[in-house]
C-alpha cells in the first residue's frame, strides 16, 4: 500500500477512522467507559484531550532535537503532565460544575497511552505542522468517539440531549449505569469492524470487475 | 556513564521549566477558581431559600457566615465561634463545652478573606499564639433582610450508601425547614440517586422542628396526590399546599423504592443537622445577648 | 534475647498508652442505642448508676452531650450498659467521661475512653472495598487499556497481576510519604500529578535495573509487564484517591494492596473467559476486542452486586 501523504485532511481522517484511538487502537478506554454518560461530559473531556494532545505534540516536536534518547519517556510524561495540570487548573477555575463530573479523569490524562504513543511515534520525528495536525486528528477522533458514546447513552438512558429533555421519560435506565459503557464501546467496535469489512468487500468487488 | 550528567541536567531543566509553567497557570487561575466556587454556593443558597429568576431575592438580603472552631490549649479545650461584628471584621467568641462564656476578642479579617480556610487559619494563629492548636468544625450562614434575621442556612454532610452526601438546609427562625438541597452525592442513579428528585427532597420542606425531632422513614408507597404536589409545586396555591401537607406530612418520610439505606441516611442526617444546630444557636444567641457582644446578626 | 525483651517492653508500653485509663478493659457499641463497658474490677453501684456522673458525646461534637436513658450495672458489678434515648450514630467514635468511680474502696477518679467500631474492621472494609466493592476495573473503569491487552492468556494475566500489585504498593507508599511530608508543608498540592507519575516512572526504572542484575530469570518472566504498568491509569488513580480520602499510612498501604489484588482478580477472571472465547463461534464483526468489552460489561454487572456492601 502506498504511503499516505501526510496532508492535514489525511491526518484528521486517520485519527477519526483508521486509527481512531478508542475504537480501533483500543487505547485510553477508561474514560470512554466511565464518564461517557452524557454528551456534555464527552464533549468536555474530548476538548481537554484535544488540547493536551495538540499542545504536547507541538511542544515535543519543537524540542525533539534536545531530548536525550535515554530519558525521552520521562520527558514526554513531564510535558504531558504539565499541560494536564494547566488544563486541570483552568477547567476547575472557569467551569466548576463541569469539572466536578470529569475531575479525576482530567488528572488521569497523564496516563493516556494514546498521547504518549503519539508523541513517540509521530511528534518526535515529524516537524511542527504535521505534528499539530496529527495531534489534532487524534484528539478529534477521541472526541468523536466520546461524543458518540455520550450521545447514545444520554439519549437512550435519560432521554435528554445536553440536558434538554427530548423523550418524555427515561427509556432505558440501564444506559446511564456505568456498566453500560463497556457494552456500548464493545458494540461500537463491532460497528467499526463491520464498516471496515463492508468497505473492503466493496473495494474488492470494484477491483475484481 | 559519561552520559549521566547530561541526563541529570536534562531532567532537571525539564522539571524546572514545567514547574514554571504550572506555577504560572496556578497563579492565574486561583482567583477565578475561588470566585466561581463561591458563586456556585451562593446560587445553591438562593435556591434553597426559594429564590430564582422568577422570584428574585429582596434588595436588603445579606448573608452572614459564622464559623465554629474547637480550640486545644495546653491546659484546656473549648469551643469558639467567629461571628461577623457590627463594624468591619469578626468577633471571636470563646465558650466552654457546657455553654459558659469564656472571652471574646475582635478579629480583623474581611468577609471575602474569611471564606478561605487558609486566611482564617492565619488570623487565628496570630490571635491564639504558638502553643494553641485549633481545628475547624463547621459553619452556618444567617440570612438577614434589612438587618432582621429571617433564615438560617446550614450545610452538612453524612455518610450515604456509597459515599458522603453533602446537603444544604434552609431553616426559619423557629427551625422549620424552608428548603432542602442535595449538593453532592454519588449514589446509584435510579436508586439512591433519586434523593435529588423533587418527590423525595420536597418531603422535607415545611417540616416543623417538633416533627423533625421525631422524623422516621416509613416503607409505604407515596400517595399520588402528595407526589403530584411535591413534583409540581408551582401549579398549586399556598393554601392548597398547606392543605395537602396537613393531610400527608407528618414526622415521617416515605422511603425511596430500592434505596432504604440511602433514605434512612438522608433522614437521620437531616435530623441530626437540625437538632445540633438548634442546640448550638440557642446557646450562642443567649451568650451574645447576655454579654452584649456587638454582632451583625 | 535483649532485643526480644526490648520489643516486649515497647509493645506493652504502647499498648497501655493507647488506653489512657487502663481501668476500662473493653468498650463497644451494643445494638442501636447502647454502649457496653467492661471494667477491670467491680465498681460501687450508687456512683456508677448516677447519670450526672457521665458526659458522653460524639467525638466531633464535644459540646453536645447525649441524653442518657438509663444505666444498668451487671450482677458482678464489672460491666455497665448505658442506654440512650436516641439511636447512636455508630459511624463516628463516641467519647465517654466518667467523673468519679470507686472500686473496692479505692478512688479510681475520672475515667475517659472512646467507643468506636473496631479499627481492624475498618481496615478490612478498606481492603475488601478496594478489591471488590470498588474494583478498579469493573466498578471504576480504570486501567482498561492494559487490562484488555494482558488478559488474553492466564499466564500473562498472572504475570501482570503480580508485577502490578508490587509496583502499586511501593509507589503508593512512597507517594504518600512525599505528599504528606514535602508537598503539603510547602503548599504545592497542584504538583501532585507530576510527582506521582514521576515516582512510578522511577520505581519502574529501578525495578527494571534491579531485576535485570539480580534475577534474570524473574526478569524474563515479568520484565515486559513493567513498562506496561506505566500506562495503567490505576497506578495514578490510587495515590490521588489516597490523598482525597485522607488516609493515614496504614490505610494507604491496605488500600493500594486491595487495589492491586482487585486488579489481579479482574485480570485472572477475564483471562479465563477470553481463553474460552477464542474457541467459541463469535460473529466476525464481534471478534477480538468487541466481544471482550461485552464480556467485561457482564462482569461489571456482576460486580455491581457488591455495591454498597459494608462489612462491619
Amino acid at each position: 500500500m502506498p504511503v499516505k501523504k501526510k496532508t492535514p485532511l489525511n491526518l484528521i481522517m486517520n485519527g477519526l477512522f483508521n486509527e481512531n484511538p478508542i475504537f480501533r487502537l483500543a487505547l485510553s478506554m477508561c474514560p470512554a467507559v466511565g464518564i461517557s454518560t452524557t454528551l456534555m461530559n464527552g464533549f468536555l473531556l474530548g476538548i481537554a484531550v484535544l488540547f493536551v494532545q495538540v499542545a504536547s505534540s507541538c511542544t515535543v516536536s519543537l524540542i525533539k532535537n534536545y531530548i536525550h534518547p535515554k530519558i525521552r519517556i520521562p520527558i514526554y510524561s513531564l510535558v504531558i503532565a504539565t499541560w494536564v495540570t494547566v488544563i486541570d487548573l483552568t477547567l476547575s477555575a472557569y467551569f466548576p460544575t463541569a469539572y466536578k463530573a470529569v475531575g479525576i479523569f482530567i488528572k488521569l490524562i497523564v496516563t493516556f497511552s494514546i498521547i504518549l504513543m503519539r508523541l513517540e511515534v509521530f511528534a518526535s520525528r515529524e516537524p511542527l505542522i504535521p505534528s499539530f495536525w496529527d495531534g489534532f486528528g487524534m484528539g478529534l477522533g477521541f472526541m468523536f468517539g466520546m461524543m458518540t458514546l455520550g450521545f447514545i447513552r444520554e439519549f437512550l438512558g435519560a432521554g435528554t440531549i445536553f440536558g434538554h429533555q427530548i423523550l418524555p421519560s427515561r427509556p432505558l435506565l440501564f444506559f446511564i449505569l456505568p456498566v453500560a459503557g463497556f457494552f456500548c464501546v464493545g458494540f461500537m467496535m463491532a460497528v467499526y469492524n463491520w464498516v471496515e469489512f463492508t468497505y473492503k468487500r466493496i473495494k474488492e468487488k470494484r477491483m475484481g470487475t | 556513564m559519561r552520559e549521566f550528567p547530561k541526563i541529570i541536567i536534562g531532567l532537571t531543566t525539564a522539571c524546572l521549566i514545567s514547574a514554571f509553567f504550572m506555577g504560572a497557570a496556578f497563579v492565574f487561575t486561583i482567583k477565578a477558581k475561588r470566585y466561581n466556587e463561591y458563586l456556585d454556593f451562593k446560587e445553591a443558597m438562593y435556591g434553597v431559600l426559594g429564590y430564582s429568576h422568577k422570584n428574585p431575592p429582596p434588595e436588603g438580603l445579606q448573608f452572614h457566615e459564622v464559623y465554629r472552631y474547637i480550640i486545644h490549649e495546653p491546659k484546656r479545650d473549648y469551643m469558639a465561634y467567629l461571628v461577623p461584628s457590627k463594624e468591619k471584621g469578626f468577633q471571636f467568641i470563646a465558650l466552654t463545652f457546657d455553654g459558659r462564656f469564656l472571652y471574646t476578642r475582635p478579629v480583623k479579617i474581611s468577609k471575602e478573606d474569611a471564606r478561605q480556610e487558609s486566611e482564617r487559619e492565619k488570623v487565628l494563629k496570630e490571635l491564639l499564639g504558638k502553643d494553641t492548636k485549633f481545628s475547624y468544625a463547621s459553619k452556618f450562614i444567617i440570612a438577614t433582610n434589612n438587618g432582621k434575621r429571617f433564615a438560617y442556612l446550614v450545610p452538612g454532610e453524612f455518610p450515604g450508601f456509597k459515599t458522603t452526601i453533602r446537603v444544604l438546609l434552609a431553616l426559619d427562625t423557629r427551625y422549620k425547614i424552608l428548603g432542602f438541597e442535595i449538593l453532592e452525592e454519588e449514589e446509584d442513579p435510579g436508586l439512591g440517586g433519586e434523593i435529588k428528585r423533587k418527590y423525595f427532597k420536597n418531603q422535607f420542606k415545611g417540616l416543623t422542628y417538633e416533627k423533625i425531632k421525631r422524623l422516621k422513614v416509613i416503607k409505604k408507597p407515596l400517595p399520588e396526590e402528595y407526589r403530584r404536589c411535591l413534583e409540581h409545586e408551582e401549579e398549586f396555591t399556598k393554601e392548597q399546599i398547606e392543605e395537602i401537607r396537613r393531610k400527608y406530612q407528618d414526622a415521617h418520610i416515605y422511603a425511596l423504592t430500592g434505596a432504604t439505606i440511602t433514605s434512612n441516611a438522608v433522614t437521620n442526617g437531616v435530623k441530626n443537622i437540625v437538632k445540633k444546630f438548634a442546640y448550638r444557636i440557642k446557646i450562642l444567641d443567649s451568650m451574645i445577648k447576655k454579654h452584649k457582644i456587638s454582632c451583625a446578626i | 534475647m535483649r532485643w526480644k525483651k526490648f520489643f516486649l517492653f515497647l509493645f506493652l508500653f504502647l499498648f497501655t498508652k493507647a488506653y489512657p485509663s487502663s481501668f476500662v478493659m473493653k468498650s463497644s457499641f451494643l445494638g442501636k442505642d447502647k454502649i457496653f463497658v467492661l471494667f477491670a474490677g467491680p465498681v460501687d453501684k450508687k456512683i456508677a448508676e448516677d447519670k450526672g456522673n457521665y458526659y458522653i458525646y460524639e467525638k466531633p461534637d464535644p459540646d453536645i452531650p447525649l441524653r442518657i436513658k438509663e444505666i444498668s450495672l451487671s450482677e458482678d458489678r464489672r460491666s455497665l450498659t448505658i442506654s440512650f434515648y436516641e439511636e447512636l450514630n455508630q459511624h463516628v467514635p463516641h467519647v465517654v467521661h466518667i467523673k468519679n468511680l470507686i472500686s473496692e474502696g479505692r478512688k479510681i477518679g475520672p475515667v475517659v475512653f472512646s467507643v468506636k467500631k473496631s479499627y481492624a474492621g475498618f481496615l478490612l472494609a478498606i481492603l475488601i472495598g478496594a478489591m471488590l466493592v470498588h474494583n478498579f476495573v469493573f466498578t471504576k473503569y480504570l486501567g482498561l487499556c492494559v487490562f484488555f491487552g494482558t488478559s488474553r492468556r492466564k499466564s500473562t494475566a498472572i504475570g501482570m497481576g503480580i508485577t502490578f500489585t508490587i509496583v502499586m504498593v511501593c509507589s503508593a507508599m512512597i507517594s504518600w510519604f512525599l505528599y504528606h511530608y514535602v508537598l503539603v508543608p510547602l503548599h504545592l498540592q497542584f504538583f501532585q500529578v507530576v510527582m506521582f507519575i514521576g515516582i512510578v516512572s522511577l520505581i519502574v526504572q529501578a525495578v527494571d535495573i534491579i531485576l535485570r542484575k539480580i534475577n534474570p530469570y524473574l526478569f524474563k518472566a515479568f520484565g515486559i509487564y513493567l513498562m506496561l504498568v506505566l500506562a495503567n491509569c490505576v497506578i495514578l488513580a490510587v495515590p490521588l484517591l489516597i490523598v482525597v480520602n485522607n488516609y493515614n499510612a496504614l490505610e494507604a498501604f491496605i488500600f493500594s494492596l486491595g487495589a492491586g489484588l482487585g486488579y489481579f482478580i479482574a485480570l485472572f477472571l477475564m483471562s479465563c473467559v477470553r481463553e474460552k472465547l477464542e474457541l467459541a463461534n463469535v460473529p466476525p464483526s464481534y471478534r477480538g476486542l468487541s466481544i471482550a468489552f461485552i464480556t467485561a460489561g457482564l462482569f461489571g454487572l456482576a460486580f455491581m452486586g457488591f455495591s454498597g456492601m459494608s462489612i462491619f
